[in-house]
């Protein structure tokens, strides 16, 4: 009973989803021709009453984001999809443009018509050539409508190629500009100098999704689920020691426990059986213990009592019977090799936690990784960085995790 | 050798002749070239350079950054994801059976998250994703690539 479909198709959709049908059955074609018929200023209006947040693990206002765009100077401006999905456990922006491409481009297509952009960008990692070409075919039947091309807005598919720092905005910004993709010194941000330093907008898949389905129904109809914090529905992908893996549509507020044991969601923990822990977020996330688990529910609120966030929407799903020095290690290796080596404390500080967890030291050098981990929070250039040392902190905080070592 | 080189340009040059010659094109001009020849080596990243008239060391800069464009053996490469999730459902065993059978066509590269996970372990061929893999799937795949 708790899973929604809202921004996956519902089960008995039947039309392609790629197809001018599915535009019809969504309600998308609707969506486009209500919004772009109003001001931006309106449209921007409804995107913030609406209470919809970044979904790329941020969080940030939509509405807020929007307004700073559409104010900002320029004559030029830019509107990118970010589907560089590369956050470990984090597969829902695949599994959204595989299920239903069209709804996150109706959304790229409607915020370029808020802040006057032209041109668009979906930036789409290289490993995902098959979504690739969906979303390319997506793109064709939204121009043989008339709401791409040169009456519209011109999108345009970027193809990454295996860097999961060219997800950070501005690395990604430096990746389509053919540069290397380093991110870089915030601010100014994307809002006022993003591509080619003009005001950029720059959304998840799953964020421009939820501009789809806002457009396609109502604010009366989009508020119907979620909390008082956060209104609607999150995609989270459900993955490792569950009977069920996969991304599952859940109202914000929906008790962690649930989304794990629900027969239509994950359907209970397997391996042993016996959940060991959660890492929630992706590789920067947070280790839940099963009592914390028990405790929270899937709102920021709830989590950032005990430290911590959605992030991405990652679930990843531990039996009592793995070895987490064994995943904090992988996550060090991981960071160590993607971070861009561009400023000292990452480059430095991804070292020197891989050979602290290499050399077994998790539980012996405590005070010394806390405060590595502080100088990385503290100095790192951008979020690979400052959130690098997260999931490593967290177990810290956690010695109840430790038996499993 | 200099004929050999002129006509590595002349065939670069043909397949990037349609793409603007701006600085931010590069990125889809590597991705052609790298479909086309399966490695980025220096003679092929100089043509490029040249063609879009972008400093070699600037093209060298941007092509090394990315782990897709390290394939210096110029054969089918095949990706088993060795992250969290894959390596939870048994990757190191699609490792060595990729490795196994290897021959002379194929370089099997670890890779990070592949954004799988719902299908873990899996394995991706540069064209499509192999879900759920098994050794034997692994193996087949190889053999496919060696008789093409």
């Amino acid at each position: 009973m708790n899973e929604v479909r809202r921004l996956l198709p519902g089960k008995q959709t039947s039309s392609s989803p790629i197809s001018k049908e599915r535009l019809v059955e969504r309600g998308f074609d609707r969506a486009l021709d209500y919004a772009l018929a109003l001001e931006p200023e309106e449209i921007i209006s409804t995107v913030t009453k609406s209470g919809i947040k970044g979904r790329g693990g941020a969080a940030f206002p939509t509405g807020v984001k929007w307004s700073s765009v559409s104010k900002a100077e320029g004559s030029v401006k830019y509107v990118v999809m970010n589907a560089d999905e590369s956050e470990l456990g984090t597969f829902k922006d695949r599994v959204l443009l595989e299920e239903d491409p069209l709804g996150a481009l109706v959304g790229l297509v409607i915020g370029a018509h808020a802040v006057g952009a032209k041109k668009a960008y979906c930036y789409i990692r290289g490993e995902y050539r098959e979504v690739e070409q969906t979303l390319a075919r997506a793109i064709e039947t939204l121009r043989h409508g008339g709401w791409v091309g040169p009456h519209g807005v011109e999108i345009e598919i970027r193809r990454g190629a295996g860097a999961y720092i060219a997800g950070e905005e501005t690395a990604l910004f430096n990746s389509i500009e053919g540069k290397r993709p380093e991110p870089r010194v915030k601010p100014p941000f994307p809002t006022t100098k993003g591509l080619w330093a003009s005001p950029t907008l720059i959304q998840n898949v799953e964020t421009l999704a939820n501009v789809a389905i806002l457009f396609a129904h109502d604010l009366h109809w989009f508020t119907a689920y979620g909390t008082q914090d956060t209104v609607g529905t999150k995609l989270v992908g459900l993955s490792g020691h569950i009977r069920r893996p996969g991304v599952y549509e859940v109202p914000f507020g929906t008790p962690m426990q649930e989304i794990l044991d629900a027969p239509e969601l994950g359907g209970t923990v397997s391996g042993s059986g016996r959940l060991g822990a959660v890492l929630l977020g992706g590789a920067a996330g947070t280790f839940l213990t099963p009592q914390e688990v028990k405790n929270t529910v899937l709102d920021y609120p709830s989590l950032g009592a005990i430290g911590a966030s959605i992030g991405s929407g990652a679930i990843m799903v531990f039996d009592d019977t793995v070895n987490l020095e064994w995943v904090v290690t992988k996550l060090a290796r991981f960071f160590a090799e993607e971070s861009c080596g561009q400023c000292v404390p990452c480059r430095i500080g991804t070292k020197r936690i891989l050979e602290m967890m290499e050399t077994g030291e998790l539980w012996t050098r405590t005070s010394d990784l806390r405060a590595l981990g502080q100088a990385m929070k503290d100095a790192s250039i951008c979020g690979l960085g400052q959130t690098a040392p997260v999931a490593l902190l967290s177990i810290l905080e956690r010695p109840e995790l430790r038996h499993h070592a | 050798m200099d004929v050999q080189k002129s006509a590595m340009e002349t065939t670069v040059a043909a397949r990037l002749n349609d793409l603007v010659r701006e600085r931010g094109q590069l990125l889809p001009a590597l991705w052609r070239v790298m479909e086309e020849y399966r490695q980025l080596s220096p003679e092929l990243l100089e043509a490029v350079s040249l063609f879009m008239d972008i400093p070699y060391a600037e093209v060298y800069g941007v092509a090394s950054f990315y782990a897709l464009f390290e394939n210096a053996s110029g054969n089918t490469p095949m990706y088993v994801c060795t992250d969290v999730m894959c390596a939870l459902q048994g990757a190191e065993s699609l490792k060595e059976a990729a490795k196994a059978n290897l021959g002379t066509k194929v370089t099997v590269h670890e890779s990070a998250c592949l954004g799988q996970c719902d299908y873990a372990p899996a394995v991706w061929s540069g064209s499509h994703v192999l879900r759920r893999a098994t050794a034997d799937d692994v193996t087949a795949a190889v053999e496919a690539i060696t008789h093409e």
